[in-house]
């Protein structure tokens, strides 16, 4: 496949409309009550993720989505859904490692995560949540540079993105 | 997925084309110049084909796109199968839409169709009709001239130019040994070893495998030079199709290097095994008595020539032939019987040598057959403890007579498997062994041209692949 | 209830995750390795356990697992680098004495066959390897290679007597593969488990074989010979594998390891769910459908992903464990009868 030529040529660009500031309430403040994870949480972790082609955010192109985010804290469980922008994106493995990279950074190790495309919206789904979900095959992915390097650009924050307010 | 392919492209990375944990990453062409109207959305029905559903939630099924070999071959990060598009492109399918289409032709367009048959595929053939290899060779042509080729030969001549030119190489190299490292020479006329030294260990082998093309693409060469300027015609005019006992020979021709660009034609245009043009016979003539009794009938039409054959063995012969032209030409030794010592608990793995009055050894050569022959003999040029002159390497254990390719047992029973191998051996070996050289339409076929031309007809390169992954984002983890 | 384990120690060093522990034949060294692409060696010292020697700079990745020669005086090792290291200790301290190279990527596991004439190896590149090894020369010669599975080969276990190996794989079976006139091939397939294998292990006795898997269950699998009592068709001169127990809803998470102990009948199974559980068949159980029932178990063993457990060859219900937490443990199991 030629190197230029994007899977999807003209993705559909959503607008962002979750608010991205919101107000703490007084517990989120008090450092001595813990503080559980929430969906939106999860979500402010995730939704600046680049997409590996375009210069759009997971957000952006409603790849992924507060709906579509599980918080168990209690049980220490987290299972983010995503969904490719066409179900032949050979980009699905990458975008869900760059999301279980980003959790796996970010929460603390307690975390069972789950990273899983949403049901019917890629051909290879299973494949691909079999292999998003073998932790020694992760682990031994990101000791591949090449893809580590890939993933990583995927993680960083664009100058051109809004200012995250938490 | 089982592949047909030899155990050393199995293992390579070429395996996760053939055999991929993910579908192709461009089966679906969207027409760009459609304007859409409003917003749709594909999904994945049931069946696995691609629906495009609009707003009104009408929905419309997607055309797959056609995938080439060489789309395949150029994409860094492929994950599809080149198996199912070799399949597609090197099958009995398309041989007989090329046979159909020629015959729809007007005649001054049609081209010449030409058919090699190699003698370890006539042997597989052979020894599944319980046949006499000599009139199951008939059978072949006349089968192959009753659908619509219109020449049909034996691939012999061409693995004897092999070997002389094998024998040369050797010699030379030889030679040059004495200034700069050049042994061993290592044989080059096997696909699966040429694919995995390429890809797996580039820098080590290369420099040593013999420069000589494969039997098959030495007539490919040939047949395209020859057919073609004989009845003034251009090379993409002929349509070269080989029957081989191996699955990897596909892959062979399909290689850049067998390529012409100026019109667009390959070399060997296509490849069938024994076992696909056993299931063509099945389809076409019923049985192969049915096949007999036309070929009794036709028989003025189908060759007469006796078929060849070298000594060595079913796998083209080239430890044998250079072992005994060096001995002679280095050493002045006439080696009247090759002595093959296995190595321990390897059948595969087998050792040559001559050594001289005082039990020096003057040459020192192998034949290492199967992948894990091949694993021992790389490992040993890693460790710098390959002290050989010459190797035979084929990939598949047991060598060509038991390729890929060749006639299979129902259901893969193993035991039944070494009775078919054990017979295809003795249809082989019906042919009586003549030393190669002693032909002489051979040496004049080698003589008919310059060096230059020589080497373009008769030799090829290899070409190391780079792991270079930093050029796909869809590398395999 | 079932009583829990004791932990008796707590051995942290690595500082990364551990991928595998194993204690030697004799069960008087642990061999553990990691992320941290090191091995360590643990023994006694008086009461306590420490850290003897560390292995280094013999793999460039993550070392996924280690096996120990029956001799115990070497030790092998399989690592995301693509290679096997053989470690030698003969001459005292333990040293690297050769690297086996072949495989296409990494190296999920290795493993010394019982009479010490071969070793196993597998890898994501879907095949299984066989090494004949020649101790004099330190050689150690690729004698098959086997790439029946269609997918990364998790694990690989050898039969307890007879030069027999069995594989896990990310395809969903396991193969068992023994040489033929030279060749060694595939002569089962045990199909059942809905995900991965990542783990199995031979019963003492190698009519058995236990599997751990993805799908969160353990299964137990029985030999039947040709012309079995139970009327279990066999297909020629092979026996046939059958699936005679399925342990579920013990687990919440993957099983990445079982181990079968050969001098207590109990298996031990860890997963990512941070417990251990030990199983015991009931005295009572018949041959072809056997009960396992829970003899221990802790449910935070580990405060992650527990990756091994393996069980010590001379001193009966000592358990050994390892996790992405960092942390060995070592485990003790009272029991009765």
């Amino acid at each position: 496949m030629n190197e230029t030529q994007k899977d999807n040529l003209n993705p559909l660009v959503h607008q962002r409309i979750t608010p991205r500031t919101r107000i703490k309430q007084p517990a989120e403040l008090d450092n001595d009550v813990r503080d559980p994870f929430d969906r939106r949480e999860i979500f402010d972790l995730i939704r600046d993720i680049n997409d590996p082609e375009h210069p759009l955010t997971l957000e952006d192109l409603r790849v992924v989505s507060e709906n579509d985010i599980e918080v168990d804290d209690e049980k220490s469980f987290i299972k983010v859904s995503f969904t490719p922008t066409i179900p032949h994106c050979s980009m699905a493995t990458l975008i869900g490692l760059a999301i279980r990279v980003r959790l796996l950074r970010s929460l603390p190790p307690r975390f069972k995560v789950e990273v899983e495309i949403s049901p019917g919206s890629h051909q290879s789904e299973k494949a691909v949540n079999k292999q998003l979900g073998d932790k020694e095959r992760v682990a031994a992915a990101l000791e591949n540079n090449h893809l580590l390097n890939v993933v990583n650009q995927c993680l960083t924050i664009k100058g051109n993105s809004y200012e995250t307010t938490v | 997925m089982t592949s047909n392919f030899s155990g050393a492209l199995q293992l390579t990375d070429l395996n996760d084309f053939i055999a991929p944990s993910q579908e192709c990453i461009k089966p679906v062409e969207v027409k760009k110049s459609i304007p859409k109207k409003g917003l749709s959305k594909i999904k994945v029905s049931n069946d696995g084909s691609y629906m495009e559903v609009d707003t009104s939630g009408k929905s419309k099924k997607l055309q797959k796109a056609e995938i080439t070999l060489n789309d395949c071959l150029a994409c860094s990060g492929c994950v599809t199968s080149a198996e199912t598009v070799l399949i597609a492109m090197q099958s009995k399918d398309e041989f007989y839409k090329v046979l159909k289409e020629n015959k729809e032709t007007s005649p001054e367009k049609r081209k010449i169709i030409v058919v090699s048959v190699s003698p370890q595929s006539r042997a597989s053939i052979a020894a599944k009709h319980k046949l006499d290899v000599r009139k199951a060779g008939k059978a072949i042509d006349a089968f192959f001239k009753s659908l619509g080729a219109d020449i049909v030969l034996d691939t012999t001549f061409a693995e004897e130019i092999a070997l002389v030119k094998t024998a040369e190489e050797f010699i030379q190299r030889y030679r040059d040994n004495q200034s700069k490292k050049s042994l061993p020479v290592l044989t080059s006329s096997c696909p699966g070893w040429i694919c995995y030294a390429e890809k797996t260990h580039g820098d080590l082998t290369l420099p040593y495998i013999s420069s000589v093309k494969s039997p098959q693409q030495i007539l490919g060469s040939l047949v395209k030079e020859t057919v073609s300027s004989h009845v003034n015609k251009t090379p993409d005019n002929v349509y070269h199709v080989t029957v081989m006992p191996c699955y990897d020979k596909k892959l062979e021709a399909s290689r850049q290097d067998f390529y012409d660009d100026i019109y667009s034609t390959r070399d060997v245009d296509l490849v069938l095994t024994s076992g696909e043009v056993e299931e063509m016979i099945a389809g076409e003539c019923g049985t192969m008595d049915d096949l007999i009794v036309k070929v009794d009938a036709i028989n003025n039409n189908a060759s007469t020539d006796e078929p060849l054959s070298h000594g060595g063995g079913g796998s083209g012969g080239y430890l044998h032939h250079v072992y005994k032209h060096a001995a002679q030409q280095l050493f002045g030794v006439k080696v009247e019987e090759v002595v093959y010592k296995p190595a321990r608990n390897n059948k595969d793995f087998r050792d040559v040598t001559l050594k001289d009055a005082d039990g020096k050894i003057l040459l020192n050569f192998a034949s290492v057959y199967g992948f894990r022959s091949i694993q021992n003999l790389v490992q040993k040029m890693k460790r710098g403890r390959c002290n050989y002159h010459f190797v035979e390497v084929m990939a598949c254990p047991s060598g060509c007579l038991n390729g890929g390719g060749q006639i299979k047992a129902p259901g893969g029973d193993r035991e039944l498997q070494k009775d078919i191998f054990s017979s295809v051996q003795i249809a082989f070996n019906e042919i009586p062994p003549t030393e190669a050289r002693e032909d002489s339409a051979v040496n004049q076929t080698i003589m008919d041209y310059d060096i230059t031309k020589s080497k373009q007809l008769f030799h090829t390169q290899y070409h190391a692949v780079e792991k270079d992954e930093t050029l796909s984002l869809n590398v395999k983890w | 209830m079932t009583p829990t384990l004791d932990c008796v120690a707590s051995l942290n060093d690595h500082g990364d995750r551990v991928w595998d522990v194993k204690w030697n034949p004799k069960g008087t060294l642990l061999a553990t390795c990691g992320t941290d692409k090191t091995i360590r060696i643990w023994g006694k010292e008086g009461d306590k356990w420490v850290c003897k020697s560390i292995l280094q700079d013999g793999h460039q990745r993550t070392i996924r697992k280690v096996g120990w020669s029956p001799c115990g005086n070497k030790l092998a090792s399989a690592s995301f680098d693509a290679t096997i290291c053989i470690w030698d200790k003969s001459s005292g301290q333990f040293e690297s004495a050769a690297t086996l190279e072949g495989h296409e990527n990494e190296v999920k596991a290795v493993a010394w066959s019982q009479s010490g004439e071969y070793l196993a190896t597998c890898s994501r590149d879907k095949s299984v390897w066989i090494w004949s090894v020649d101790d004099e020369e330190d050689d150690f010669e690729c004698a098959g290679v086997l790439t029946v599975h269609t997918q990364d080969v998790k694990d690989i276990a050898w039969h307890p007597f007879e030069p027999i190996v069995a594989s896990a794989s990310y395809d969903d079976t396991i193969k068992l593969f023994k040489e033929d006139d030279g060749e060694w091939l595939s002569f089962a397939t045990l199909s059942g488990h809905s995900s991965t294998v990542w783990s199995v292990s031979w019963s003492k006795d190698g009519r058995r074989l236990v599997s751990g898997s993805d799908d969160k269950t353990i299964k137990v699998w029985q030999k039947y010979e040709p012309g079995n009592m139970e009327g279990i068709a066999t297909k020629g001169e092979t026996p046939t594998w059958k699936c005679v127990c399925t342990l579920s809803g013990y687990f919440n998470q993957p099983i990445y390891c079982v181990t079968w102990c050969h001098q207590t009948d109990m298996i031990a199974a860890c997963s990512g769910d941070n417990s251990i559980i030990v199983f015991r068949e009931d005295e009572s159980s018949g041959d072809s459908d056997p009960i396992f029932s829970v003899v221990a178990s802790t449910q935070q063993a580990h405060d992650q992903d527990v990756n091994a457990v393996s069980w010590n060859p001379t001193t009966p219900g000592l358990l050994a464990s390892c996790s992405d937490d960092s942390c060995i443990k070592l485990w003790k199991i009272e029991i009765d009868g």
